[in-house]
């Protein structure tokens, strides 16, 4: 019987000759990532067991992306315990404020998550390494495990198999594919279940490039997916070894592999998807959100924060200004993606445009640690959720859409569909008053 | 080579409790604020188990006793509760669980085994059970019925044993130490 993807990795990673749904294994990764919000839990769990060393300090990746710019004095505290940590674990590979973005993102674009690698996360958005033909898996506290011992146990998740069929239209993006999948498998129309599967997508894969395979991993994770996998096409090859800070080897599933349920969906005909308030698998074609009045746009994530994203957006903005009651917030995936920004011009137009451009990071999307939404507000946004209370306020209104529906939107004033930017709405605020 | 603790019981006798299905941990196992207020010490977490469906629980249960759950037991990684029923010795058997629930429950040391089918078809509360967690059987004596289980991993029986992560972990350091003044 042959592996799908995700065997065949923890197969390889945990030195054996094939592994099955079920089977308790102890993959060693190819790194480890905490983030800026739970070392101290961490460090303080390992401390007062008096384990004062960690395994392989050599793999940690230390990231600070989830309150970038200290909002508060305890967020400033938590950020020079996590240095004084660093320095005491002897971890080198610290990406704090300024130096790397979202975890999620800028590893991808450096060269330093690579096809068919393995890594421990404490983050559960960890199952973004799919997108480069990777896995990441979400380990929440027992990172701290990872971190003293250099493994911890998994069971082999069982792999739903998901294949696209045709093209999707111009004008409508991976995350479109995303909230509509998740709202398919959570109120009927897909019958599988995908907690703790891992979702291996297969089929005309070829139009997506890395940015969108980041965009296909996202809504999955947030119907419990504990990984996800989308086998690199020779594009995301060509820039994984243009990038490549180390040499990989690629993994794709067997021709026999095994699967729990075998999926089809047929993008052709998909249209722009907006997620109504309350949770991912709310979405309905645009035309049944448009008008929605909103107050707050939020560009960025770990599903729509890669480089590509902000050029969708930035083409849209370029000699537009959005409309004068909104406020718009734009976090890149990774400092790279900002400096290219000031090079190629898009921040130029953002500024222009009226948006705030915010540090490389999660943005708001972390517990609304900056540009919060009050309550009654209405937002739209690239999120990777839009859960009640995500956002800051409990009543806001959250809506998700992709990055040309979340822009368009800006520009309006009211939820709108970017493919009518020319026509319907032009560019003075449509629904301004 | 694995640590064993030979002292440990993977056989419990006792009371059945028994669950819906849907028990969210989030007041259905423990109320909310214990879960926000990030409390993981079994003796502030113990006096709120079931507080908000089963008031007075903590204090009627005993040793051995065993959480007898429908479908779709604890909803969420969250361990609070996990960690009290793992201190008044309780063993958990569900019909299922969402997968970071069981990690949960196993990371804190609970005797639980999952995917046990209709399971709570053929209890109820007061009954008395046998469950065996290591081998996957599971007897009531009060009904004479007999069924097979799948039982806890290999692979996990260690980290059961010592107590669940942090016993675990507390463990491999300390035979790391020895192993280097051995040495």
């Amino acid at each position: 019987m042959g592996m799908t993807a995700v065997e065949k990795t923890l197969a390889l990673k945990s030195s054996v000759a094939s592994v099955a749904p079920g089977d308790v294994v102890y993959p060693v990764p190819d790194f480890i990532m905490i983030h800026d919000g739970v070392v101290m839990g961490a460090a303080r769990e390992l401390d007062a067991l008096g384990i004062d060393r960690l395994a392989a300090p050599e793999k940690v990746v230390m990231v600070t992306d989830h309150d970038v710019i200290y909002g508060s004095p305890r967020a400033a505290e938590r950020g020079a315990f996590n240095r004084a940590t660093a320095r005491r674990w002897g971890v080198k590979n610290f990406f704090d404020v300024g130096r790397g973005g979202h975890g999620h993102i800028f590893p991808m674009e450096s060269g330093m998550l690579l096809p068919g690698m393995f890594y421990f996360d404490n983050d559960r958005h960890s199952t973004n390494a799919g997108a480069i033909g990777a896995f990441g898996f979400r380990m929440g506290t027992e990172i701290s495990r990872v971190l003293a011992t250099g493994t911890n146990w998994v069971m082999v998740p069982s792999t739903v198999r998901l294949t696209i069929k045709g093209q999707l239209k111009p004008g409508v993006h991976a995350r479109d594919i995303g909230f509509r999948l998740a709202t398919l498998l959570e109120k009927g129309g897909l019958d599988a279940d995908l907690d703790y599967r891992v979702l291996e997508y297969a089929g005309d894969l070829d139009q997506f490039d890395l940015a969108a395979r980041a965009a296909l991993c996202s809504s999955p994770t947030e119907v419990r997916a504990y990984g996800v996998f989308v086998p690199p096409s020779a594009a995301v090859l060509e820039h994984a070894k243009r990038k490549a800070q180390r040499a990989f080897t690629p993994l794709y599933p067997d021709p026999d592999a095994h699967y729990e349920a075998d999926l089809e969906m047929d993008v052709s005909r998909l249209e722009p998807q907006v997620v109504l308030p309350g949770g991912v698998q709310n979405a309905v074609d645009i035309r049944d959100a448009a008008g929605t009045r909103i107050d707050h746009v939020f560009l960025g994530s770990c599903g729509s924060g890669m480089f590509e994203d902000m050029q969708t957006a930035a083409a849209l903005l370029k000699g537009r200004r959005i409309a004068p009651h909104v406020r718009m917030f734009i976090a890149p995936g990774s400092e790279e993606s900002t400096k290219r920004m000031a090079r190629e011009g898009l921040l130029e137009v953002f500024i222009e445009a009226g948006a705030v451009m915010l540090p490389a990071g999660c943005g708001p999307c972390n517990d609304a640690v900056v540009g919060p939404v009050h309550s009654g507000e209405v937002s739209i946004s690239t999120a990777a959720n839009n859960n009640i209370g995500r956002f800051g306020a409990r009543d806001a209104e959250l809506y998700l859409g992709s990055p040309a529906t979340v822009v368009a939107s800006a520009i309006a004033g009211c939820i709108s569909d970017a493919r009518d930017i020319d026509g319907a709405f032009a560019s003075a605020g449509a629904c301004a008053t | 080579m694995r640590n064993m603790n030979h002292e440990f019981q993977w056989q419990l006798k006792g009371r059945c409790y028994k669950l819906g299905h849907d028990v969210q941990h989030a007041g259905g196992v423990v109320p909310n604020r214990i879960i926000v207020g990030r409390h993981f010490d079994a003796k502030e977490i113990i006096p709120h188990l079931f507080e908000e469906t089963d008031p007075g629980f903590h204090e009627r249960c005993a040793p051995g006793d065993i959480l007898v759950a429908g479908r779709n037991f604890g909803m969420g990684p969250k361990m609070n509760g996990y960690i009290a029923m793992q201190a008044l010795g309780l063993g958990l058997v569900c019909e299922s669980m969402p997968f970071l629930a069981y990690r949960a429950a196993v990371g804190s040391g609970l005797r639980v085994i999952t995917d046990c089918i209709n399971a709570t078809d053929i209890c109820d509360t007061g009954d008395v059970l046998e469950v065996d967690f290591r081998n996957g059987y599971f007897i009531n004596h009060t009904r004479d019925i007999r069924r097979e289980y799948p039982p806890v991993p290999d692979g996990l029986l260690e980290l059961v044993e010592l107590g669940g992560n942090t016993g675990w972990l507390a463990q491999w350091w300390q035979s790391r130490k020895t192993e280097a003044t051995a040495r």
